[in-house]
């Protein structure tokens, strides 16, 4: 049976499509067969990072009843040398799309959550997709509760900013808590000492005091990523970067974890 | 005795039986109803239209024993009291006054088929 796991984050720029891409492309690479969904609809990235722009269907035709889903996903597999393996699903990027999405009611949006429900069996039970790994919006949105609802996992990204930390922790209290997800902690943009050996204990009980919920990995302020522009798939381009190896720890972790 | 009324005077008492215990579970249901109205006071539980939508936020707003029972129902898509019970660890009659509970604020449809109740939520019936 596989698994749905939603990236999502209090504040913005925490590095969730960063996270949530590399991560979906990482498992596929363990064999894994994968699709990552772009479900920022108020900010698509996935179609820029990916230079996906003329897709037939997007996934905010799928949310509206319009198609089915697979119509909407596209197989890049052979990008990454992962054939059959690497789907994704993207967010219309025009701006005409983006005004509707963010002027629906509560029934489009309980609708919407019954779609996104739906694909445990329509992906992961009849197409035996191993993975749906959900980007979201920050913060407390319809389209990211909706994601919430609907994952098996949350990984959570913060930054040790302080208004950070205090919206995560209060996000976490007031909303995960209430729908009972099983949810883990990414740190983004940790100073690369505090990131090492000696620093991550401390890291380790600080996430587990603050937020109550275990630390699935710590990410360092490596100058390469923002150097890349956002233009590559980091794990794939340069498989000896230390990036990649966190990455591939945090994936083997979550292949591990029972949900 | 013919055979035939063998079977009839067999069958009858059994058919009695089985009306006189689907009428007390209907009745059951009442009374778990009526006990829990009674336990949480009567405004918690009117309904704020017929069809209420059973969106994110509204799940967020519920008190967390009913968000639990509704959480399962919207992952089951469609299911019986006791499947319900064997997903939140508690007693099925526990679950049945829940899930008529959120039949009557709006949120849940509740179907009958033959003595099986199937509750839902009814996402496509709306608007």
């Amino acid at each position: 049976m596989g698994k749905i796991v939603a990236v999502h984050s209090y504040k913005g720029g925490t590095g969730k499509t960063l996270i949530s891409t590399n991560l979906a492309v990482t498992l596929a690479k363990f064999g894994r067969k994968v699709c990552l969904m772009d479900l920022d609809f108020r900010a698509p990235s996935l179609s820029t990072l990916l230079n996906l722009n003329n897709a037939e269907y997007w996934l905010n035709d799928y949310l509206n009843g319009v198609c089915e889903i697979d119509k909407v996903l596209i197989d890049i597999g052979n990008r990454i040398g992962c054939q059959n393996r690497f789907f994704v699903g993207l967010a219309n990027p025009s701006v005409e799309a983006i005004r509707d999405m963010s002027s629906k009611d509560r029934k489009w949006e309980m609708r919407a959550l019954g779609r996104l429900l739906s694909l445990r069996d329509s992906l992961l039970n009849a197409k035996s997709f191993d993975y749906i790994i959900f980007d979201t919006s920050p913060g407390l949105q319809y389209s990211s509760i909706n994601a919430i609802v609907a994952a098996d996992l949350v990984v959570v990204a913060t930054t040790l900013d302080n208004s950070d930390v205090e919206g995560t922790r209060r996000m976490l209290q007031d909303l995960y808590d209430l729908f009972e997800k099983k949810t883990e902690i990414v740190l983004n943009k940790v100073m690369y000492s505090d990131a090492l050996m000696s620093g991550r204990d401390k890291l380790q009980s600080m996430v587990k005091n603050v937020y109550g919920v275990p630390l699935l990995g710590v990410i360092p302020c490596f100058c390469d990523v923002p150097r890349a522009e956002g233009k590559i798939i980091f794990v794939h381009e340069k498989p000896e970067h230390p990036f990649t190896r966190i990455l591939g720890d945090v994936a083997a972790r979550i292949d591990k974890l029972q949900v | 005795m013919s055979s035939s009324d063998k079977e009839l005077s067999g069958k009858k008492p059994i058919q009695i039986l089985e009306k006189i215990k689907e009428s007390l579970e209907r009745l059951n249901e009442k009374m778990e109803i009526m006990i829990e109205l009674q336990k949480h006071g009567k405004r918690e539980f009117e309904p704020l239209s017929p069809e209420a939508p059973l969106d994110v936020m509204t799940l967020l707003s519920m008190p967390d024993h009913l968000r639990k029972t509704a959480m399962t129902v919207c992952r089951l898509g469609r299911a019986t009291a006791d499947e319900v019970a064997k997903q939140t660890h508690r007693a099925r009659a526990v679950e049945s006054a829940y899930l008529n509970q959120l039949v009557i604020m709006g949120y849940l449809k509740k179907e009958r088929k033959g003595r099986k109740a199937y509750f839902y939520v009814d996402r496509e019936g709306q608007g």
